[in-house]
């Protein structure tokens, strides 16, 4: 059974749902509108692209939603109306960050980060590699006329020294 | 009773900085009864927080508008799940719950290690207690949240309060916040064990098989979370998507990458005695990024639609994590001598390479959405103008990262410890790269010409077959042996090594959310101004909005379509988006209506009526092809998550190679 609402509700509910149209969800019939509108941001603080605002009542998103639609349909082109909107209202504007300037340290840096990682994964790749205990440090250890011992002996006694060397210092 | 709350955590508070100072001085001055009073004093904090969150929860649900909280976040019509949860919902409650949450946490591990580890434990309460005492002092000096609402010297209590913001009034969203910060405060355990490891001078793994459970447990929690903010955001904001790149989703991400790679880091420390700097690296930046979200969301650092409201409380926060992290990394350094590797690597062709790869990737990744949450904020300072760094250059950045990853998903399993050979590799790799070029082949012959998708779903196919040999490989052994049928003999494998197959079955988990990302590439949509009675078409779908009715109940007022779906003349029956304001905030909000399908979602979005056009209604709809494979793909995470959790039948114990120079396996059987 359908309720019915209260007047003062009714007209809250009237007001705020028409305000639908003055965020300017029409202009997004337009399928450029809605596809260059995703490289735009929303400026009421939502976070999201021209087109996806869902803010009721948007201060931001319906303007911006008009203008974009007079330009669309005037046969401006997608670089041009996003350089208009540039012009006009910052890069502020631009859901990412312009590919020139200090702004291109922007789009280079993750990959410098991951260059870098690399450059790190190589050098501790060869590290691991080279780490073998040299057979002649453990042969002299050991003293002549006796076989040198396997790497693993010698570190497992490098350990025990190092051990023994902690307890006498009293730092175990 | 509100002053019983505030004493609650002002006590709670003392009590923190007592159990801190009586484990460093018990232990340093070895005085055994201080550290055991330490022990005891953790306890008595969480009773503590316990009673002053009771309180708030009381207030909140028996809607108590002296308090100037239950005032800003409750109100009268609300149901008792989101009066409840309202205890999150405002700065000063989340800040309690997240104290509450490091004392459950807190008095679980002094409990459950209460003979255990007698030398690290001291330290590791005094870790614990460092950052108890930090959130204490944010819920006693800074945002308390027991402030009565007062006119001169009088109490004044309000008629109704404002209510939970709308948004957040929906299942998810109550059960999200509490999910992640499960995650984000459980980090704090295997920190506080690794810290503890490194003042004792412990080089071994004793901190790592202790907390191996609670890092999982806490990356299942996390994971969680995640997802269900991604499913809020789809069934409430009403566009369409469910990820956003908003520095607070990023916030969330950030510390469950760093540990995802480190659960893959410790199996070589467990393994190969290797990575012992790099995991104590890995926990640490799991742990500060933890804090730094917190940071991010509460500070109001980074603009966030998330982001509560700007205070001065980042000040706090930065002044923490700059002495948690100079002494962590002061730490680090002076203990370098105890963390060195105990093998070597024998050759780049091996697991042990993979799993550095690994690590290397989900830390660049990391980094990238690091970068591009912060970088707003940096070229403000540097160029003095605002910027924007959305989901464009998030997705740019990541996509190839994550494809490189999900080919290391397949790769990295079946490369041998220590040692493989490019002959073995062929035969490994030979039938899921057949199936990978298949898989592409027939996509584009299908017409699907998307780089980007193709990759990814040749990749996913790539992956699935690895895995499934795997399990194919493993269950017709024992099938064979016990003459049992495959799935029993599959079911008795992963038993037999939850770990491993529990593994492989994340991994499938993540498969398939990949499936779904993937789908996005697809993705249909439009906003049409229709006449009730009308149709409009997208894409194989005709909709007809059969009528449009509304209603109120004390809580908001509302407005709803009722939409028939057809595909190819077939009724699918009706779907009925609907508009909502609330009546204390007259915030509006979206009840999206979603045809789930495992092929693809038919999601509808009510607008509102149109003013121009008598009897139009705006309707935004969005075929979104794949999307449930995310939610699928999370409960298959989820089970292999728990699967890793569960004892192997058999318990596996395996000498490190290095020792023997051969790969050697002890087998038991558990009684």
């Amino acid at each position: 059974m359908r309720r019915r609402p209260r007047l003062r509700n009714k007209l809250a509910l009237v007001a705020l749902l028409s305000g639908v149209l003055l965020t300017g969800s029409v202009p997004l019939q337009n399928p450029r509108v809605r596809s260059i509108g995703e490289l735009l941001s929303c400026q009421c603080g939502c976070g999201a692209s021209l087109s996806s605002c869902n803010m009721q009542n948007c201060h931001s998103a319906g303007p911006l939603r008009e203008h974009l639609l007079q330009m669309v349909e005037a046969g401006i082109g997608d670089d041009q109306i996003l350089a208009t909107f540039e012009k006009e209202y910052g890069k502020i504007i631009l859901r990412k960050p312009p590919a020139e300037g200090f702004y291109l340290l922007g789009w280079v840096m993750p990959f410098i980060g991951l260059g870098g990682g690399l450059a790190l994964v190589w050098f501790m790749l060869q590290r691991y590699m080279a780490k073998r205990p040299t057979t002649a440090a453990a042969g002299a250890s050991a003293g002549a006329g006796v076989e040198p011992d396997s790497p693993e002996l010698t570190r497992y006694r490098e350990r025990i020294e190092k051990d023994l060397s902690d307890m006498d210092s009293g730092r175990k | 009773m509100e002053v019983l709350g505030a004493l609650a955590i002002l006590f709670a508070f003392c009590l923190s900085v007592y159990a801190f100072l009586g484990s460093i001085v018990g232990i340093v001055r070895k005085r055994p009864y201080l550290q055991k009073s330490a022990e005891r004093a953790v306890l008595g904090v969480f009773a503590l927080v316990t009673v002053a969150s009771g309180i708030l929860v009381f207030f909140l649900t028996t809607s108590d508008f002296r308090l100037a909280y239950v005032t800003a976040h409750s109100n009268r019509a609300m149901p008792v799940m989101y009066k409840f949860a309202s205890w999150w919902g405002g700065q000063e409650g989340s800040l309690l719950l997240w104290s509450w949450l490091l004392s459950v946490y807190s008095a679980v591990v002094v409990w459950t290690n209460r003979k255990r580890h007698t030398g690290m434990m001291p330290w590791v309460i005094a870790v614990l207690q460092f950052t108890q005492i930090f959130f204490l002092i944010l819920n006693v000096f800074v945002e308390p949240p027991f402030h009565v609402l007062a006119v001169g010297r009088g109490v004044q209590a309000m008629q109704d309060g404002q209510g939970l913001n709308p948004l957040l009034q929906y299942w998810m969203m109550a059960i999200h916040p509490p999910m992640l910060y499960l995650g984000y405060v459980g980090f704090i355990v295997p920190f506080a064990f690794a810290m503890g490891s490194l003042i004792t001078k412990q080089p071994g793994d004793a901190w790592i098989h202790t907390t191996r459970r609670w890092s999982l447990i806490t990356w299942g929690f996390q994971t969680t979370g995640i997802i269900l903010g991604a499913g809020w955001a789809y069934a409430v904001l009403g566009w369409g998507g469910y990820w956003g790149w908003d520095p607070v989703e990023n916030a969330s991400l950030l510390p469950w990458i760093t540990a995802t790679a480190f659960l893959h880091s410790v199996m070589m420390q467990e393994k190969k005695g290797m990575m012992k700097v790099w995991n104590m690296v890995l926990i640490s930046t799991t742990y500060f990024l933890c804090i730094f979200g917190t940071f991010l969301t509460r500070s109001g650092f980074v603009s966030s639609v998330h982001a509560f409201a700007e205070s001065s409380i980042g000040t706090w926060f930065l002044g923490f994590l700059s002495i948690g992290i100079a002494a962590t990394v002061y730490l680090i350094l002076s203990r370098l001598d105890y963390l060195k590797s105990e093998t070597k690597l024998e050759s780049v062709l091996s697991r042990e390479s993979s799993f550095l790869f690994n690590n290397l990737l989900l830390l660049a990744s990391a980094f990238a959405v690091l970068w591009g949450t912060l970088f707003p904020r940096i070229s403000e300072m540097i160029t003095g103008e605002k910027i924007t760094v959305g989901a464009p250059f998030f997705n740019k950045v990541n996509v190839p990262i994550g494809l490189f990853l999900l080919l290391l998903t397949g790769v990295g399993p079946l490369i041998a410890w220590r040692r493989s050979s490019w002959e073995s590799l062929k035969r490994a790799f030979r039938w899921p790269a057949v199936l990978m070029m298949v898989t592409i082949a027939a996509l584009l012959v299908a017409g699907v010409h998307h780089f980007y998708a193709l990759m990814s779903f040749g990749l996913c196919a790539f992956v699935t077959t690895t895995i499934a040999m795997e399990f194919w490989k493993g269950a017709r052994a024992i099938a064979f042996r016990t003459k049992t049928n495959l799935v029993l003999a599959a079911v008795e494998l992963t038993h037999r090594n939850t770990r491993r197959y529990g593994g492989y079955l994340v991994h499938m988990g993540i498969v398939l959310m990949f499936v779904g990302f993937t789908g996005a590439a697809f993705n249909q949509d439009t906003t049409q101004d229709v006449k009730v009675g009308d149709r409009l078409t997208v894409g194989h779908y005709d909709l007809q909005i059969l009528e449009v009715t509304d209603g109120s109940n004390p809580n908001y007022t509302w407005q709803r379509a009722t939409v028939a779906a057809f595909r190819d003349g077939k009724a699918l029956g009706e779907l009925m988006p609907e508009r909502r304001v609330y009546v204390s905030s007259q915030q509006p909000t979206s009840i999206v209506a979603i045809r789930r399908r495992l092929n693809e979602d038919l999601y509808l979005n009510f607008a509102g009526m149109s003013e121009t056009e008598a009897g139009h209604a705006i309707l935004q709809v969005y075929v979104n092809p794949l999307v449930s494979c995310i939610w699928l793909g999370f409960w298959v995470v989820l089970l292999g998550t728990i699967i890793c959790l569960v004892p192997n039948k058999v318990k596996l114990a395996y000498a490190r190679t290095e020792m023997v120079g051969v790969y050697e396996k002890k087998t038991t059987i558990a009684e």
